[in-house]
């Protein structure tokens, strides 16, 4: 039989799961191994391949495919550990980068933090200013080469750069995605004097206009790029050595996967991939599910992500944060608030109210019942002080919990506030579940989208404990906690369902009315380019999907939006078509009246999205073999906030819960990983994939 | 004229609101609130009307689609109180705020009777002396009904692309008065009982020189007070109004609260700042004196206009947008923790004002102008007359707070005009100057190219999107090294562009700006900005050069070609194929002496380009790499000085003292100098002019991006330094203008 691995590497663990062609499952869990990342990666596969009887050899001899998720690049940049980096741009422009066009001195703050101009500062520069080198060319907007590329000044620079020690140079010139002949000129000069040079041109990673966000995307892939590579050569080496005999596939930021060796060269797109994993596991499973419309939250220790399925396809966006630096490049949408389990609570100096973060315990110290010391309370403390986890309860990964030293930091504010430490709990728990709920509505009703028409899922260690609340403050009915017994190794299940996926795009602005010659001329180019690519990396051209994308927009106005294309030639039936569902679906996002159709449309870029089916299978569901209601294995006191009382409530153990099992709120459900709190009102049903239902009620 | 005779009703004198408003009866307020909210729930409902008031804006920005609004900041959403004070202002641009705040008011005590004020009205206004800062940022305020009575207002504001007079998209700077510009609208009730009145509508769309793009961003404006309308009286459904009501007056209270102990924290006094706008109009060659007095007395600031030059020409601001630009700086030096909640300030400010003034402006002057000069000058002031005041401050963190003048005093206002490279008619401005600067702080340097303060997330356009959608090709745009203030801290530099008419023939070019003659104060030894630096070289071809082999010049000194100054107002500068136009704006001041500044910390600048080398020796007395050198120069510069060698060493600070600034210590016998002990007179006195060293130089010696200010005004214009008579340490300077007295800037009562 043939298998399907996915690794995820995380801080503190290394989740596998193994899916067999039949549908069954096997996962695995180890210690990450932050000194050598491959030894647990292969560690993780071995326990699971124990798991289903197998040696790693025997388990990787019959693998279809190794996918992995992996945060390497992002440590990188967040730990400014990376190569050290030159930057070589247009002459008179060298500046972009650390301009930052001014706004990386408050990019991605927190709302709380944004006011506070005297605290506003831009990240420290990837690329020194010393390291960054102007050469005269010159191309316009059109492609027109207005002034040639100087190769002596090319050579000078690199010169320069190898004197100062650099490592890895970014290329990227105005308008080089137009017309990239003076940034490949320039990639060649440079292999020609170090052919160990790592080099990235912008055009390669980025064809999109906006010379800093490019030049961003640029500079960071060359700044993680040698660390990287290495990573995953020395990856896929060991794996081919332990007899798998194709590429490992890496996760991307895009939701694909993507070749070892492709990786290698593009490090920057599996920045921010960690969430996206998540997002992927929950679109495997909602399919399976029957939900097209999703609101996927991932809480964990330090923040709560919130992604969006509509209609089956994640949402997209074009450009990401990082450490303050906006970079361009396709990602799956994710959007990010500080609420996680470590999120401080605190009284307000001025206002003497309670507030919830931004602060975080983070990892270490972290909430005061992981007894290392913190003694502020934090959320999850909040939970232990309501009673969702047992006096006796682990946290994952085997962390005993100190109950006392939580109650202990919740009196340190109760008592100033001359508060219960139980209505503090209670109070935070609230706050926390109205900010998440306000961020799942922001992110639906801003694109114009119901929030009532979707089921959120909720995974992530300290998910299952707010869901209910979050839920009913959204004022939505239903949620889901995907997987019970395998929500811990979800990301990898994500990684492990991950298609290969490779997007080629071409900027250019172009009015209407569109030509419907021009446009298929450039698609079929597009498409040509992923084509090739997949073939190359094996894909059987059966199982190549091609999609077509434009990116419009009203002219004077600054709303995009992306509008598939059919494929083949265009007519102009096909433009006028495509104009029409523009408009529609400007209206639908941005509301009734809100298209301007006067001021003409504009296409700025014609994208290719080309995905090589990996024919996962899926899981197998069970046959329904509950149907009753589950004997609890315990019982113990819950403070529920809404009642306002501590409640006995039943106690489920989850890996003891079958297909069709039914039960009533107050109860608790406890997963070796994670706890999901069933409000009272509250109904909850086990489905065939070990989902957990929850029905919100009565709130 | 006297006070008494004075209306304050918005008719000819600007609208100041009183403390009582009169509202007619037939307009019912609620005003119950819970005595008590519990503190779980308000956490909760103030991150709802957080969201809420997030939502208003957005939901104007989704469906308006503005650039104006989106690359440009320029809208902010506001929720005020029953009676229009303030409950939440938008993270967006900060000196709007205060406009709505006086447009809800006058609606309050001026449309009750008629047209009446009932659930489902909304009304719009741009009137200047009324509820706007001018007349293209167009304000919808919406009364939130529960149970039939006015519970609290939305309002929105966004700028318009254009809303008719004599200059295309509202800035005339030829304007004599306010008829050559768009029209004032005093608050009109534009939305009646649910729906839009068709006429209104009409009426204001006819307005426009581009009608529909105006009727679509007045339905994104009222869609996004209605959806905040909906959500709120959601809102007070699930956890009833006097709950809700408690939370706003909770949020109003906790600010003040946190304004007032801040406040505590400070000594009495007044302090005062002043600058310069130039030119009222094209071809004019006159400096206009636009100055701000602050007294702190107990828990009350009063602010005054006094001494500020007659309103002339089209430099003119109202009184609205005078306060708006002071009090988005208190907020942002004294709130910056309160989320937005403005109104703590609001309760202890009160205005001293001369009206007719270029800042408190009579109708009918012309006033569209104000946001690039006036107001945005206002700015500047006020962040020097709060920094002076904080920086009596017994709270060392409060002190933190105290800062120089950011970049650009003056936003460099450029239209720009012709055929674009597809053949098209076009018309733009340039963005790029929202690169700006953050200020010294008394901690540390300005951000370089760091934004505006007043708009805390302000973007500067990339040079592909400009260069894509106009017919300019950029030569370059860089950091300017030297263009911040020198200081113990240094002011944050700024930036320059330069573009070439690129597939057109000729572009032409519009200015509506100031700051090109005078720079920005420096504070507490500080040295002054650069100043704005435009330029048109004519016949400079600088791709045919590059083209030729010859260098592709991308600094000033490398264009070839008759290079002209361009001035702060013009109509029409003619940039033609092969020409070239730069404009660099200036950057933010300095804060404390330069001789002060670590030499360590001046030679990093130096390696990073951020100063030249030559202005290191000149303000900082560095000698890049020679620490003797440096020594002996430093030594050097103290002696020019004060004409000799000073009497007394520099010696550590005693850390007992009570600092003022860097420079100086207070006590009950007066001002000292921190660094030498010398006293330097009273608290109440005039120790520039009575104790201290000064020397009066050159303007040009304050920055080395500054020209000789008789390229721009007739007004004899100088430099002057004051020195610790002790120890030669630069306490302060002055720009002087027409032979100025020292200003007694810092009057301390202990």
């Amino acid at each position: 039989m043939g298998y399907f691995v996915g690794v995820d590497i995380g801080g503190t663990f290394t989740d596998c799961v193994v899916l067999g062609e039949d549908g069954s499952l096997a996962q695995s869990k180890v210690s990450t191994t932050p000194k050598d990342l491959v030894e647990g990666f292969v560690g993780a596969i071995e326990v699971a391949a124990g798991e289903l009887g197998l040696s790693l050899e025997e388990l990787l001899t019959q693998s279809h495919q190794v996918l992995h998720g992996t945060t390497v690049a992002t440590n990188l940049i967040v730990q400014l550990n990376g190569s050290r980096t030159g930057l070589i741009t247009t002459r008179g422009h060298g500046d972009a980068l650390l301009i930052m066009r001014s706004a990386g001195r408050s990019m991605g703050l927190p709302i709380e933090k944004m006011l506070h101009v005297s605290r506003h500062k831009k990240p420290q520069p990837l690329v020194p200013p010393d390291l960054i080198q102007e050469v005269t060319e010159r191309v316009d907007f059109a492609g027109d080469e207005l002034v040639p590329l100087a190769e002596n000044e090319v050579r000078e620079a690199v010169a320069k750069l190898k004197d100062r020690g650099v490592e890895s140079v970014a290329v990227s010139y105005l308008w080089g995605f137009v017309n990239p002949g003076h940034e490949r000129r320039t990639a060649e000069i440079i292999k020609e004097i170090d052919p160990d040079l790592y080099v990235t041109c912008a055009h390669e990673l980025s064809p999109r206009p906006g010379e800093y966000e490019r030049a961003a995307a640029t500079a960071i892939n060359a700044y993680v790029g040698p660390d990287s590579a290495q990573y995953f050569n020395r990856l896929d080496e060991t794996l081919q050595a332990k007899g798998y005999r194709n590429q490992v596939l890496i996760m991307q930021a895009s939701g694909g996967v993507s070749p070892a060796a492709d990786a290698a060269e593009k490090p920057v797109y599996t920045i921010g991939s960690g969430p996206v994993a998540g997002l992927a596991g929950t679109s495997f499973v909602s399919r399976q599910a029957g939900h097209p419309n999703v609101i996927a939250a991932d809480m964990g220790g330090t923040s709560f992500d919130v992604g969006i399925i509509h209609e089956g396809e994640p949402m997209r966006e074009s450009s990401q944060v990082i450490n303050q630096y906006t970079i361009s490049m396709p990602r799956l949408l994710i959007e990010s608030i500080g609420s996680g389990g470590g999120s401080i609570i605190h009284v307000d100096e001025f206002s003497k109210t309670l507030r919830v973060g931004p602060e975080s315990a983070q990892a270490d110290p972290g909430p005061a019942c992981y007894g290392r010391g913190g003694t502020r309370p934090t959320i999850t403390d909040a939970n232990v002080v309501l009673g969702m986890y047992g006096a006796e309860g682990k946290l994952s990964g085997g962390l005993r919990l100190d109950t006392e030293a939580s109650w202990e930091a919740m009196r340190t504010v109760a008592e100033p506030m001359g508060m219960d430490p139980v209505e503090v709990a209670a109070g935070a728990k609230r706050i926390v579940d109205s900010q998440m709920a306000e961020l799942m509505r922001q992110l639906t009703i801003e694109r114009g989208l119901d929030p009532r028409e979707f089921v959120p899922y909720s995974f992530g260690g300290a998910a299952g404990l707010h869901v209910s609340g979050f839920t009913a403050a959204l004022g939505v009915e239903r949620a889901v906690v995907p997987l019970g017994n395998l929500a811990s190794g979800f990301s990898a299940l994500g990684v492990a369902d991950s298609d290969l996926l490779h997007i080629q795009s071409h900027a250019q602005l172009i009015s209407s009315p569109f030509d419907p010659a021009e446009l298929t001329a450039v698609f079929e180019r597009l498409e040509s380019e992923v084509q090739a690519q997949l073939e190359s990396e094996g894909v059987d051209p059966e199982d190549i999907e091609l999609s077509r994308f434009a990116e419009m927009k009203f002219s004077l106005q600054i709303h995009q939006l992306v509008i598939p294309v059919p494929g083949g030639t265009l007519s102009a039936a096909d433009t006028a078509d495509l104009e029409s569902a523009f408009i529609q679906r400007y209206e639908d996002t941005y509301g009734k009246g809100s298209a301007f159709a006067d001021a003409g449309l504009q296409i700025g870029a014609l994208e290719v999205h080309g995905r090589g089916r990996t024919s996962s299978p899926d899981l197998r569901s069970s046959e329904r073999t509950g149907g009753g209601a589950p004997e609890p294995v315990g019982s113990r006191e819950v403070y529920w906030p809404e009642l306002a009382e501590r409640r006995e409530s039943a106690v489920l153990a989850g890996p003891g819960l079958t297909p069709g099992d039914r039960f009533e709120g107050p109860a608790i459900v406890e997963y070796p990983s994670t706890s999901v709190a069933i409000h009272p009102g509250d109904s909850a049903e086990v489905d065939g994939l070990g989902n957990l239902l929850i029905e919100v009620g009565g709130k | 004229m006297s006070d008494a005779q004075i209306e304050w009703d918005g008719i000819h004198y600007p609208y100041v609101a009183p403390k009582q408003l009169d509202i007619d009866p037939s307009v019912r307020l609620h005003r119950e609130a819970d005595d008590e909210i519990d503190p779980v729930t308000h956490e909760i409902l103030r991150y709802m009307l957080w969201s809420v008031n997030l939502e208003q804006g957005n939901t104007m920005l989704k469906i308006s689609g503005s650039p104006i609004g989106a690359y440009g900041h320029d809208f902010n959403p506001a929720i005020l109180d029953e009676y229009g004070d303030s409950v939440l202002m938008g993270p967006f641009l900060q000196f709007l705020s205060g406009a709505v705040n006086s447009g809800v008011k006058w609606t309050l005590e001026n449309r009750g009777d008629n047209p009446g004020i009932e659930e489902g009205d909304i009304f719009l206004a741009n009137d200047p002396w009324m509820a706007s800062t001018h007349q293209p940022d167009v304000a919808v305020m919406a009364p939130v009904f529960v149970d039939g009575q006015v519970f609290c207002w939305v309002a929105n504001t966004l700028h318009q692309w254009d809303l008719g007079g004599t200059a295309p998209g509202g800035f005339n700077p030829a304007a004599e008065d306010v008829f050559w510009e768009a029209p004032c609208i005093p608050p009109l009730k534009v939305v009646e009982g649910g729906v839009i009145r068709k006429d209104v509508e009409d009426l204001y769309a006819r307005f426009s020189r581009m009608p529909k793009l105006v009727a679509l961003d007045l339905r994104a404006l009222i869609v996004g007070c209605r959806v905040a309308v909906e959500r709120i009286q959601d809102i007070v459904e699930r956890y009833s109004a006097t709950t809700v009501k408690a939370c706003m007056r909770k949020l109003q209270d906790d600010s003040e609260a946190a304004f007032v102990r801040r406040l505590d924290t400070v000594a009495d006094g007044t302090w005062s700042a002043e600058n310069w706008i130039e030119s009222k109009q094209p071809g004019d060659r006159g400096l206009y004196r636009n100055r701000l007095e602050l007294t702190k007395k107990g828990d009350r600031l009063t602010l005054s206009n006094r001494g500020s030059h007659p309103q002339i020409g089209a430099i003119n601001c109202t009184f609205v947008a005078w306060a708006g630009a002071i009090m988005c700086m208190l907020t942002s030096q004294m709130l910056f923790d309160q989320m937005f909640v403005t109104e703590g300030a609001r309760r202890h400010v009160d205005f001293d004002l001369e009206p007719g003034l270029i800042n408190s402006a009579t109708r009918p002057a012309s006033v569209s102008g104000a946001p690039p000069g006036v107001l945005q000058m206002t700015t500047g002031l006020a962040e020097l007359v709060i920094s002076k005041m904080l920086a009596t401050s017994t709270d060392p963190e409060l002190r933190t707070e105290v800062q120089s003048v950011m970049g650009a005093m003056s936003y460099p206002q450029t239209s720009f005009a012709g055929k674009d490279q597809r053949g098209n008619d076009f018309t733009g401005f340039f963005l790029d100057p929202l690169g700006a600067a953050l200020p010294a702080f008394s901690w540390r340097d300005g951000e370089d190219t760091g934004g505006y303060s007043w708009d805390l997330q302000s973007t500067m356009p990339n040079v592909e999107d400009t260069e894509l959608f106009y017919p300019v090709l950029y030569l370059w745009r860089r950091e300017l090294p030297d263009s911040g203030g020198a200081g113990r801290y240094r002011g944050g530099n700024s930036a320059e562009w330069a573009v070439t008419p690129h597939k057109t023939d000729s572009v032409r070019m519009l200015n509506v700006t100031s700051q090109i003659c005078l720079p920005a104060p420096g504070i507490f030894g500080g040295m002054p900005s650069s100043t704005h630096r435009y330029q048109l070289v004519k016949g400079a071809d600088p791709l045919g050069r590059a083209g030729r082999g010859e260098v592709m010049p991308t600094s000033i000194d490398e264009v070839e070609g008759e290079h002209r100054w361009l001035f702060a107002k013009s109509f029409d500068d003619r940039v033609e194929d092969g020409d070239v136009w730069i404009c660099g704006w200036s950057g933010a001041s300095g804060y404390g002496d330069p001789l002060l500044r670590e030499p360590a910390e001046v030679e990093t600048d130096v390696a990073a380009g951020r100063v030249s080398e030559p202005w290191a020796r000149r303000a900082y007395g560095v000698v890049v790499g020679d620490a003797e050198a440096t020594e002996t120069l430093r030594a050097e510069i103290r002696a020019a000085r004060i004409g000799g060698e000073p009497a007394r060493k520099v010696a550590a600070p005693d850390p007992e003292g009570r600092s003022y600034g860097e420079g100086m210590v207070i006590s009950d016998s007066g001002f000292s100098c921190r660094h030498c002990g010398e006293e330097l007179g009273g608290l109440d006195a005039n120790w520039k002019a009575e104790i201290a060293k000064s020397r009066e130089l050159e303007l040009t010696a304050a920055n080395p991006i500054i020209r000789e200010p008789d390229i721009y005004t007739d007004e004899q214009v100088a430099y002057r330094e004051y020195y610790c008579p002790g120890c030669a340490t630069m306490l302060d300077n002055e720009v002087v203008v027409a032979g100025s007295a020292p200003e007694a800037d810092s009057r301390i009562r202990l």
